[in-house]
């Protein structure tokens, strides 16, 4: 912005005088219309979290006088054996849930993309689950996959599974993760479905026909056509989904409490334990502190690395 | 026009101011106190004490606050912390909420009133000590359940099983629930019921009062767990994972006569007596029994949680407050609470003879006995880290009790987590 304002002023030096005060002018209309949104930012977003970053650092019980924690809340992290749990199981979590919901919706936007019958009817059902209240569909989740009477066991069951061999799902240590996962995967699909069909329905039909010339097969167009036009739409899909996986919490807390023992514990859902359990806020902003950085660190990479690879 | 406008606004905060003062006025000779609580509709007891303190107490008025059961520490705590003022009575649900809100000042220390107004410590046996933090207690009890065995008749004449008695073991409790368990499918029985709490399996093992789950070595819960896991893989009970996916409560069973037998609380008799009433609960002819005991330690030993009623530091209205809960905990308040099959804080003769004689209740003289107990250990001692202990502990149990870990390990688990709290 401002290096277009420069080379105005370089253009038209006489004019500079009495354009400035427009110029300002205009500024101000503008900064007056993200006003009441930055202001809503500052006071209920911003401010909270530079007051997190500041907490880390101190000892606050939310009621006592607070006290200067120095790096002691830091020191923790290492004693804390849930903590380290907690986050190894977000780096599982992500790195099982993002690449999953991405070929997922990937093939879903294919699918529907397709002229095929109830293309309509196919598409709102498969974004349903994304605007469906997350407590009641957990609920059914829950049911449909009991371990000892669930309808997923039961056709695992008619397909021949031994019954000793069935996955016991959220109440093995095993398999609560991927209960979880899948869970999350089915949740959000439906959403970067959409991202997806824009961008599918975004890609020049003649570059399709060039390659169909050129004796591409289908895989083929897939390959050296679609994807390479998806790129940006699955650059912005991965960072979207990484730090919604980072993030993950409501659906843990509905499905397993971070359970068995802690085998679905996430950062998370540690920050909410330290913080409205043990009422130890300095010590859950630390961990938020962590994943603050964990997240950050990874969304400059994975833009190195795609930037990288477009040039 | 716009002087008209103006002269509106005037009259109106004029008017607003005036009508202000009264409500000051009115405020000075009527004090309305707020009692943070949770559950209203479910609970018989809140209006009754209401209905009953107004009546002597004209001046004052009681509204409530429902904070709802499953986060009632979290949502309360957090209100208090933004320093409101708006509550003013509170309820202690459990011993981990009492100690958060202790070592957060949320709480008014009770001792002077309690020297002032001479009230007796003796009434509540020793449950006035076991609420008391470095010399100062912060709540009077005014609701004190204990653990015992609930049981169906129907079920057990079925069986051809006599049913249980006042003075079991532990382990004749396990063989009982085996030869009454039966059927297949929809038709089966289970011969008791675990709930999916940490204390079901846990409690038995500081009846004798030589451990504490605060303790921070748990190797003595081994053989509570290995009991309950032979039971849950002989299928007399159900399984604990069924049980936590399904978000079952305990009562379905119960009311559906598909268990024998339950060990829960006190508070549970007041809710199968109404649910019978309403036809809810299929459980008719049912009957209790004196929880069962380890191995050497005395018929009548049980555990017990304490409901009280505290202060809170902020409140405008201390004195009034302060009154409130000496009523509600003290003998009035006793008598209304166990009109409703409720067991008040002071148990004595009459307080049982109220309840027993509650119409529903069980007629037979065993279960009349079996609410008379020996002695009571708290749940889980006052400690400051008593929340952060409970979790622990609730994790290594859920661990335990769906297969995911052996015994050993989470047991090991609990002794290190544990450990690392009591270094912090």
């Amino acid at each position: 912005m401002s290096s277009v304002a420069d080379t105005t002023y370089d253009q038209s030096r006489p004019a500079a005088a009495t354009r400035r005060p427009r110029q300002w002018r205009k500024s101000l209309v503008a900064y007056s219309f993200i006003a009441p949104n930055f202001l809503g930012f500052t006071i209920f977003t911003l401010g909270p979290i530079l007051f997190s970053f500041a907490l880390a650092f101190l000892h606050w019980d939310g009621s006592n006088p607070i006290t200067f924690a120095g790096l002691d809340n830091f020191w923790r992290l290492f004693n804390d054996s849930a903590f380290i749990t907690a986050f190894w199981n977000t780096i599982l979590y992500t790195a099982l849930s993002v690449p999953l919901t991405l070929v997922c919706a990937l093939g879903l936007a294919m699918l529907v993309n397709q002229r095929i019958p109830g293309r309509n009817f196919l598409r709102a059902a498969m974004f349903f689950p994304y605007v469906a209240s997350l407590v009641a569909v957990a609920v059914v989740w829950n049911m449909l996959f009991n371990p000892e009477m669930g309808p997923v066991n039961m056709v695992l069951y008619t397909l021949g599974v031994d019954p000793k061999a069935l996955p016991r799902w959220a109440a093995d240590r095993n398999w609560a993760m991927i209960t979880v996962v899948l869970f999350g995967v089915w949740k959000s699909m439906g959403y970067y479905m959409v991202i997806y069909l824009a961008g599918l329905q975004g890609i020049n039909r003649d570059l399709y026909e060039a390659a169909s010339i050129d004796g591409a097969g289908a895989w083929q167009r897939f390959v050296y056509v679609t994807l390479p036009q998806l790129g940006p739409t699955t650059l912005f899909v991965t960072v979207m989904l990484t730090i919604q996986s980072f993030k993950v919490f409501d659906q843990i807390y509905l499905l397993t409490q971070g359970g068995p023992g802690t085998s679905t514990l996430v950062l998370v859902y540690h920050i909410y334990n330290e913080a409205f359990i043990s009422w130890d806020l300095g010590y859950s902003s630390m961990v938020a502190l962590v994943l603050f950085f964990v997240v950050l660190t990874v969304t400059i990479v994975q833009f190195r690395y795609t930037r990288q690879q477009t040039t | 026009m716009t002087k008209h406008w103006l002269r509106r606004i005037a009259a109106g905060t004029a008017l607003g101011a005036v009508l202000a003062a009264t409500g000051l006025a009115h405020a000075a000779d009527q004090v309305t106190l707020n009692w943070a609580l949770w559950d209203w509709a479910a609970t018989p007891y809140y209006q009754p004490l209401i209905d009953a303190y107004e009546a002597a107490h004209p001046d004052v008025k009681i509204t409530y606050t429902d904070l709802g059961s499953a986060d009632y520490d979290t949502v309360l705590q957090t209100q208090l912390t933004g320093g409101s003022s708006d509550l003013d009575v509170i309820t202690i649900k459990d011993i981990p909420g009492y100690a958060n809100l202790i070592s957060a000042n949320l709480l008014t220390p009770l001792d002077d009133y309690i020297k002032a107004q001479n009230i007796d410590p003796k009434i509540y046996g020793g449950v006035l000590d076991s609420l008391t933090v470095d010399g100062k207690v912060y709540s009077l009890p005014f609701r004190s359940d204990f653990w015992l065995l609930y049981y169906n008749k129907d079920l057990f004449d079925k069986a051809g099983v006599p049913y249980p008695t006042n003075d079991m073991t532990l382990d004749q409790f396990a063989d009982m629930a085996r030869k009454v368990t039966s059927g297949f499918g929809a038709d089966k029985v289970y011969g008791t019921h675990f709930h999916v709490w940490r204390s079901v399996v846990q409690l038995p093992a500081v009846f004798d009062g030589k451990h504490t789950v605060v303790d921070g070595n748990y190797d003595f819960l081994k053989p509570y767990y290995e009991r309950v896991l032979k039971l849950q893989d002989e299928g007399v009970v159900m399984s604990y994972s069924q049980l936590k996916t399904s978000n079952t409560h305990y009562s379905g069973p119960f009311y559906n006569q598909q268990i024998a037998s339950m060990p829960m609380g006190s508070w549970f008799i007041a809710t199968n007596i109404a649910k019978v009433k309403t036809g809810e609960s299929k459980a008719v002819h049912w009957g209790l029994a004196k929880y069962p005991h380890p191995d050497g330690v005395p018929a009548g030993s049980t555990a017990s949680t304490v409901t009280g009623l505290s202060v809170a530091a902020n409140s405008k209205h201390q004195q009034a407050a302060l009154d409130f809960v000496k009523f509600v905990s003290g003998p009035e308040g006793a008598a209304v609470v166990a009109k409703t099959g409720t067991f008040p804080a002071i148990t004595n003769d009459e307080v049982l003879k109220t309840i027993t004689s509650t119409p529903g209740f069980p007629d037979d003289q065993q279960s009349k006995d079996a609410l008379v107990t020996t002695s009571r250990v708290l749940e889980i001692p006052v400690s400051p880290i008593a929340p952060q202990i409970d979790l622990v502990l609730s994790r290594a149990h859920d661990a335990i009790m769906t297969g995911s870990e052996t015994i050993d390990q989470g047991i090991a688990d609990m002794n290190k987590g544990v450990a690392e709290l009591q270094k912090k």
